[in-house]
């Protein structure tokens, strides 16, 4: 009997990628219990993988090029302007003078301990450096992240439970005519009509410098500065969540409580939000989850094109002074922030969903 | 219910505009030294940023090269990117893909594993990371790109094989000896057809927009004409007119690109999707 269950938990386990979320199962309590308790752990494993693959290449790309490693870690303009002291500091901080395996326990503890390595541009550690710039990148990809997936979410209701219709068929094929558009261009669009042509946003930046703004005035000015890369970003990217909306509006609307709710004399703003609109949330949550990657990139590149002091405009410089260090640190810190934001979002996937929060 | 997918594509609107599109940029690609007389980095001796003329379509650029000459030499190194990470990466998700769902047990396990963590993984990062020290050309960036985009594509394959191998036909095959390589390529991939154009619609949409982005941050092969390195270029110059001329229509080619290829996967993924298909009927007098 126990061998049995064991293998009808595996295939369980197996088949549950497959499945799309929203088809329920009534397994055994205790068999959910276990299932959910596995998937984390499997899905947790998941991003572990994922974060060494990282930093194996973080740690091999260098020392795997032609020459001395030192050089391609620091790149080689800054070689030549480095005094012998700072270069035979930075090499006992790498351990580069020892062996493979004992650098790459060196490379792992300073990590452990927040060292990202030295920025020769800057001359400042890397972290420091990420730091200072991080803020602006958060404020525009998490503004932009919950605009477009509620926007979408509202879009995608109203546009599927009108399916066919006018409403429908403009807000389609607009939003895919969006989505088309590299964020950049879009960034580049938007700059060049509400920047150089009207002159209704400023060109570069994210506030206006020794300005001596403070409290609402500063809070305006920095909005202003949003505003533009922020809608660039929004209208390329709500189309994801959008489409998957409407899709499952559509079947949604097909399910038979939706008749029930009909039949009770339920209002059609509630069967639109309160009835399908709830059980559509869940694929939308997950969307949005996978789409944080995306919204990431799409923020690297449009930050470049407002230089906005966030991030990508960071790691756009560093690739242009060749600052090899600053790169790498740029580069893992967002494969975390990556990887926890996606474990979050499926963390919080099960609180939404009542079917697996009941089972726990 | 038989449904021919081709068909319902080529009728509906959306896919019309997508395949119209991706004809258009196909034939601008291909038929590039036709459609002008320079060639890509000529100096022409029209003066450096003049107005588009009947010379020069789209004007000239800082070095006196002709913008429209540039714009379809573009286009071939997109396209191609595209069109081979499309070919290489529907390979390897099927290859992988349709043998673990053939083999089973620890191997699909492997694989699965293998796909699950690749997925998450941020493949620009990945790219960007490894361009920066590897001087890109366009052979790596089909390769890291492919290495990249496997892997939803094997989920979705297996899937698929899974549901095929216990047809009768597949099954017959196996009672009769076929090897795997058969039962994949004779009995598998002939009824993934529309499956797989969707997949390779996907994958070279992604890899369209990879290139041009990365192209952008200035990680591309200094060799080839790209659209992403056009526009960063003619990005310095908005203070001058030529934007109207030099980064609008480079942008623009770029973007219905992509349109062209969303359009045409959106009209294909509906058609393939059950749930979705039935245009006539609206729920609301459905009730």
């Amino acid at each position: 009997m126990k061998t049995t269950w064991a293998e009808s938990l595996m295939q369980d386990l197996e088949m549950r990628h497959l499945e799309s979320p929203k088809v329920g199962w009534d397994v055994q309590k205790a068999t959910a219990k276990i299932l959910a308790f596995l998937r984390r752990g499997a899905l947790f494993s998941n991003h572990l993988i994922a974060f060494a693959i990282i930093l194996t290449l973080n740690f091999l790309l260098p020392r795997m090029m032609p020459g001395d490693p030192f050089q391609a870690i620091y790149g080689e303009e800054a070689l030549l302007a480095m005094t012998p002291q700072l270069k035979a500091e930075l090499i006992s901080r790498l351990a580069l003078d020892q062996s493979m395996s004992q650098q790459f326990v060196a490379y792992i503890v300073a990590l452990a301990s927040g060292d990202l390595g030295h920025s020769y541009f800057y001359n400042q550690d890397v972290l420091a450096v990420i730091l200072d710039f991080l803020p602006w990148t958060l404020l525009l990809t998490g503004t932009a992240l919950v605009i477009s997936t509620i926007l979408g979410f509202i879009l995608g209701i109203e546009s599927g439970y009108r399916r066919g219709s006018g409403l429908d068929k403009t807000l389609l094929a607009s939003l895919m005519f969006f989505n088309g558009f590299p964020d950049f261009f879009m960034g580049i669009v938007l700059l060049l009509i509400f920047g150089v042509v009207f002159g209704m946003v400023p060109l570069s930046g994210a506030l206006t410098p020794y300005s001596g703004l403070e409290g609402l005035p500063l809070a305006i000015d920095i909005l202003h500065h949003l505003i533009a890369p922020l809608t660039a970003l929004v209208l390329v990217r709500v189309t994801s969540a959008y489409l998957l909306t409407r899709n499952t509006m559509i079947t949604t609307l097909k399910e038979n409580f939706i008749l029930t709710a009909r039949a009770k004399g339920c209002s059609e703003g509630q069967i639109k939000y309160r009835h399908a609109g709830r059980n559509s949330l869940l694929p939308v949550v997950t969307a949005t989850g996978l789409m944080i990657p995306h919204m990431i990139t799409g923020a690297l590149f449009v930050e470049i094109v407002f230089s906005y002091p966030g991030v990508g405009w960071l790691l756009y410089n560093s690739l242009l002074t060749r600052d090899y260090p600053l790169i790498q640190g740029i580069l893992l810190m967002v494969t975390v922030a990556v990887l926890v934001t996606n474990l979050l979002v499926d963390l919080l996937y099960s609180k939404l969903d009542p079917r697996v929060s009941h089972a726990r | 219910m038989h449904v021919d997918i081709w068909h319902e594509v080529t009728e509906s609107n959306v896919g019309k505009a997508g395949l119209i599109l991706i004809g258009l940029m196909v034939a601008l690609a291909v038929f590039a030294p036709v459609l002008s007389p320079y060639s890509p980095r000529e100096n022409t001796d029209t003066p450096a940023f003049s107005r588009p003329s009947e010379e020069h379509w789209l004007g000239t650029n800082d070095a006196r090269q002709d913008i429209w000459t540039q714009l379809l030499y573009g286009a071939r190194t997109s396209l191609s990117v595209g069109f081979g990470v499309a070919l290489l990466s529907t390979f390897i998700s099927v290859l992988i893909g349709g043998t673990a769902a053939i083999f089973g047990g620890l191997y699909d396990r492997f694989w699965m594993r293998v796909v699950d963590a690749t997925i998450a993984i941020p493949d620009v990062i990945v790219i960007i990371l490894v361009a920066a020290y590897l001087r890109p050309n366009v052979l790596l960036m089909v390769l890291l790109l492919s290495a990249l985009s496997w892997p939803g594509g094997a989920r979705v394959i297996r899937a698929q094989t899974l549901t095929l191998k216990e047809r009768m036909h597949v099954s017959a095959a196996r009672t009769f000896g076929a090897s795997w390589s058969h039962l994949l390529f004779r009995h598998i991939i002939p009824d993934l057809g529309p499956i797989l154009v969707a997949m390779m619609i996907q994958d070279a949409r992604r890899a369209v927009f990879m290139e041009a982005g990365l192209s952008f941050l200035g990680i591309s092969d200094p060799s080839v004409m790209s659209w992403g390195k056009m526009m960063q270029y003619a990005r310095v110059f908005t203070y001058l007119e030529v934007w109207k001329w030099w980064l609008l229509p480079t942008g623009l080619a770029l973007s219905l690109t992509l349109i062209g290829l969303s359009f045409t996967g959106f009209a294909l993924e509906s058609a393939l999707d059950p749930r979705l298909r039935g245009r006539g009927e609206s729920h609301e007098g459905g009730i």
